[in-house]
């Protein structure tokens, strides 16, 4: 045994080694080599050169949570084989830990970040780009990744320094309530750029203004077909050769 | 387009396909970055940027949860840019109506992402199991070696995408575009504003939150009000 404390070069290497936590996902076990990877400086920093292989098989298993989560689920694990190796009595061990907060985490993961983060940055984009702005690009990415970086290392540190009480730290967060609020906005921005988009349709068209109004029903529509699991591409292949028809014949 | 134009969309392709899945994950592969970068690096970033509009909404709702797998939005973007920019001067046709075609030609051929990315996750799955064996006999070393070379599965199946794209979008604009351009043309601004909002549509549709119609409608009747009467 070396040192039963993570250094920051360590916590360093495990953050920079999150980033590629899904280089091997495969259908079998998901993220399960991608965890190993990303945990195996902490365990040569608890372990020295030669981690046992029980450890290794340990860690080798079934794993899937987001991947921005990845490193808070990785810095408490870490915590508990330190304590485990120091003999203390542990009220959960680490690989109970891991199966108990990885699909909390992965459900909380997927509508924090891929269901509101992600559509609000990428409509407050395409509102720049809709100005005919090359910042737009720029706009989404600072949007998006300010949180996404944060929370992969704030996620890591509290890990690592809170151990099981991250959990009750994350929960103070708040964050499905967060979710609901950035896919709330998201909803807004939809309406404010389809709004936008008709009445730069009507003005081009030479319209009234009150012809843009007729959008909403079209829209809600295709909405709700969506919703009853209509794909985008059948929605795509029906406006667009409906259109064509209409160009085509008038 | 030469050689070497080719050759710079491939490698944006590989990079930016494995920012889907395996590294980073930056959303550098979202059509909004992906297109502009590539058009960017073709020398026309304005092209990619008109391109990442018209898809950045369309699967932006399908979310890459677990073993979903949706369809390769990046590969459409940059195949679009790649077309419009390559195939586009050899007709002689340029412009708006010159974009929506190459992306609506690409758009289909996002289904053959999803073929390939379904194959290099299988292939990962050997990888897995060596890697497993490998971490077993405590040679960490090797199952990292293992773990990496799953990049290699995802960046080829990024790229088998964007060549099918090309390749396959290429044949059918030859052909297709001479008849269809006029009616493009015509159907003008109602087609490129069509994309962005089926985009918005399935997006609005599948967002899982409490009063998203009365917030949709409260938005774009107070949006198109104060635009009309500004």
């Amino acid at each position: 045994m070396k040192e039963n404390r993570l250094s920051s070069l360590t916590l360093l290497r495990m953050y920079l080694r999150s980033f590629l936590l899904q280089a091997s996902w495969n259908f079998e076990k998901l993220q399960n080599l991608g965890f190993v990877y990303l945990i195996l400086p902490g365990l040569h920093s608890l372990y020295g050169d030669e981690i046992p292989a029980e450890v290794c098989k340990r860690h080798g298993g079934y794993f899937n949570t987001h991947p921005y989560f990845a490193p808070l689920v990785a810095g408490t694990i870490l915590r508990l084989e330190a304590r485990s190796l120091a003999g203390e009595d542990l009220a959960v061990d680490a690989e109970t830990y891991k199966s108990m907060v990885m699909a909390p985490f992965a459900a909380m993961g997927d509508a924090l970040f891929w269901g509101g983060v992600r559509p609000l940055a990428a409509l407050v984009g395409l509102l720049v780009a809709s100005q005919g702005s090359l910042w737009a690009p720029v706009v989404f990415l600072v949007l998006f990744n300010l949180p996404h970086l944060v929370s992969r290392g704030s996620g890591l540190l509290l890990g690592a320094l809170q151990e099981l009480r991250a959990i009750e730290t994350v929960q103070k967060c708040r964050l499905p309530d967060l979710a609901i609020r950035l896919k709330e906005s998201t909803t807004i921005l939809i309406g404010v750029l389809c709004a936008y988009l008709s009445f730069k349709g009507c003005e081009h068209q030479s319209l009234s203004v009150v012809w843009g109004f007729a959008l909403l029903p079209v829209v809600l529509l295709f909405a709700w077909m969506a919703h009853k699991g209509v794909t985008s591409l059948f929605l795509v292949l029906l406006t667009t050769s409906s259109l064509l028809l209409l160009a085509l014949v008038f | 387009m030469v050689i070497g134009d080719y050759l710079l969309a491939g490698l944006v392709a590989m990079l930016t396909g494995l920012d889907r899945v395996a590294l980073v994950q930056v959303m550098i592969s979202r059509p909004l970055v992906a297109a502009p970068l590539t058009g960017w690096l073709l020398g026309h970033p304005m092209v990619g940027l008109e391109v990442g509009m018209l898809l950045e909404l369309l699967w932006l709702g399908r979310l890459p949860v677990g073993a979903a797998i949706p369809p390769d939005d990046t590969q459409v973007a940059i195949g679009a840019t790649v077309l419009t920019l390559s195939v586009g001067p050899m007709l002689g046709l340029h412009g708006m109506p010159f974009v929506i075609l190459a992306v609506l030609i690409a758009i289909p051929l996002g289904k053959f992402g999803q073929v390939f990315d379904r194959l290099a996750r299988h292939v990962n799955d050997r990888l897995a199991v060596s890697g497993e064996r490998a971490l077993a006999a405590g040679r960490t070393r090797v199952m990292e070696r293992y773990h990496l070379l799953g990049l290699a599965s995802f960046s080829l199946a990024s790229l088998a995408t964007a060549l099918v794209i090309v390749l396959v979008g290429s044949l059918i604009l030859y052909e297709a575009a001479p008849f269809l351009i006029g009616a493009v043309r015509k159907a003008g601004l109602s087609l490129q504003y069509s994309l962005i909002l089926v985009g918005a549509a399935s997006l609005l549709g599948t967002i899982n939150v409490n009063r998203s119609i009365s917030l949709f409608c409260a938005a774009f009747t107070g949006t198109l009000l104060v635009l009309w009467l500004r």
